[in-house]
């Protein structure tokens, strides 16, 4: 199923979108060390608490946007030639066809965390001296920053497969990712579910220290959304 | 497969626009590949289709006609399982829906109302996408194209094909694999008069060709007249008549109609329920 997923998203962009994404942000991580290197150093925390949380924010924008974008091609090519249709009345089963979709972004996705890590990966070896950097440190981070972006996927592709309109969708992720900049200073256990909000979480403090509680919340929404929007399109009246 | 002893020749139409049924003598040695009995879809306040009971003959082409917003493509997507009856069964080879979706959709070929197709890929590799999903071979895609004439732009990209080609695509993947049955709701629409010439044609020759039975919609009774052994008349989601053509013209005869015009015919019956339908509606 995901070798069909990927003949039909032939010409899409999608899985170029997340490694062009993955290379901006690697460019990104290794010029912002030649600009300001020195300035993350000297910085009153851990110097890998300052490589890993200070440049986390920007490569996150970068990410949050490539997947609003990725997660909306995906359905809109189903839906713009109306080529859902006929998945409907073809002998397949349409949650394995979301499945597909969903591990296929995750899989481009993880591509691109690890090209953006590599290039934190070698600013560590080559620039942290003294033993100052901590190669199991980047890693749990690397993973923690995946797991918290899992959510804002599977809410996107749920959005994406449940409306046909791209540009509600679009902005759908758009509103969210505002919404989450808004809220990002409030304590309130319930906003704190907030998709996008737990995408942000890591880059919100400044020790690269990993929470527990994130990860099992990121997770139980990352199944959540995905097993509504497998239903929801079981389930979608196509009229 | 024109034959005058269809079962179940029903009529709901009559003199003085009165409701009457008759039915004609059953030949229960008829094989049915789709039966439907009581088929039912309502909306909020709107009934789409209304109790309908229709008998498809295997290696039949059976054509549902009526005016736009009869019913008949409601009563395609229901078979096809894109949308649930509010009431009444129906039986597709033997077997049910929801229960038997996949060995239902590995029996049938279809096109409902528009082509379904994904526009960033070229036709054939529309085409290697239902083929993948079907299990068929390669050779199956280029024999698909080539049927509907095709084969010159399979490379070039859905997106630059003109509404007649995106026709003849969808009708491509409905062939695809030669399934026992097709299920096309007025595949013809968007073509030229020579594609529709052509297209009639080849679905006339599909059922001696490939062995196959053919469910076809269209509101232009000179086009079924043409491929149809068996028709089903709806109008307003009701079943208004069911047999054959033939069967058909000797029921007009009877009432005094001309029956060299068969869209005389189709237009009396209609307009006798629709009279019928508003003096209800004024009671």
């Amino acid at each position: 199923m995901i070798s069909l997923e990927l003949a039909k998203e032939k010409r899409t962009g999608i899985i170029q979108i997340l490694l062009i994404t993955g290379l901006i942000g690697a460019l990104y991580v290794l010029l912002n060390y030649k600009v300001r290197g020195d300035a993350l150093l000297n910085m009153p925390i851990s110097p890998m608490d300052a490589l890993l949380t200070q440049l986390y924010g920007m490569i996150m924008i970068l990410n949050v946007f490539a997947l609003i974008v990725a997660t909306c091609i995906t359905f809109n090519m189903e839906y713009s030639g109306l080529a859902i249709k006929k998945m409907y009345i073809l002998p397949t089963c349409l949650w394995k066809m979301y499945l597909s979709k969903f591990l296929i972004i995750i899989g481009g996705f993880l591509i691109a965390v690890i090209i953006q890590n590599a290039a934190l990966l070698w600013i560590g070896y080559t620039k942290l001296e003294g033993g100052m950097f901590q190669m199991g440190m980047l890693m749990k981070y690397s993973i923690y920053t995946y797991i918290t972006s899992l959510p804002v996927i599977s809410f996107m592709l749920l959005i994406s497969s449940a409306i046909d309109k791209i540009w509600v969708t679009l902005g759908t992720g758009v509103a969210g990712f505002l919404s989450a900049m808004a809220l990002s200073q409030t304590q309130s256990p319930v906003i704190q579910l907030h998709p996008f909000l737990l995408m942000f979480k890591p880059a919100m403090g400044s020790t690269a220290e990993i929470n527990v509680y994130t990860i099992i919340v990121s997770l139980i929404e990352t199944g959540l959304y995905f097993a509504i929007g497998a239903i929801l399109l079981e389930r979608k009246n196509l009229e | 497969m024109n034959d005058k002893k269809a079962s179940d020749v029903r009529r709901t139409y009559g003199k003085n626009q009165k409701e009457h049924r008759i039915y004609s003598s059953v030949d229960n040695s008829q094989d049915y590949i789709i039966t439907t009995r009581g088929l039912t879809k309502r909306y909020k306040n709107f009934t789409s289709v209304n109790k309908v009971s229709i008998n498809v003959k295997k290696g039949s082409i059976y054509g549902l006609l009526g005016p736009n917003g009869a019913g008949k493509s409601t009563t395609m997507k229901m078979l096809l399982g894109l949308t649930e009856p509010t009431s009444g069964k129906f039986e597709i080879d033997g077997l049910r829906m929801p229960s038997d979706r996949i060995e239902i959709l590995e029996e049938i070929g279809s096109f409902i109302e528009s082509p379904s197709y994904y526009p960033n890929l070229t036709g054939r590799e529309n085409l290697d996408i239902i083929r993948r999903i079907l299990n068929l071979k390669e050779r199956d895609v280029d024999e698909a194209l080539k049927i509907v004439g095709l084969t010159e732009f399979a490379d070039r990209l859905v997106k630059k094909y003109s509404l007649g080609m995106k026709q003849r695509l969808g009708l491509a993947g409905a062939l695809i694999g030669k399934p026992p049955i097709l299920i096309l709701d007025e595949p013809t629409n968007g073509l030229d008069p020579a594609g529709i010439h052509e297209i009639r044609n080849l679905i006339k020759q599909l059922p001696k060709i490939y062995d196959c039975t053919i469910l076809i919609s269209s509101h232009l009774l000179s086009e079924i007249e043409l491929l149809a052994d068996d028709i089903g008349i709806l109008n307003h989601g009701r079943l208004l008549y069911e047999g054959t053509i033939d069967a058909l013209k000797e029921e007009a005869k009877m009432q005094g109609l001309e029956t060299d015009n068969l869209e005389d015919i189709f237009l009396t019956i209609v307009t006798e329920d629709n009279y019928a339908r508003m003096k209800r509606a004024a009671l």
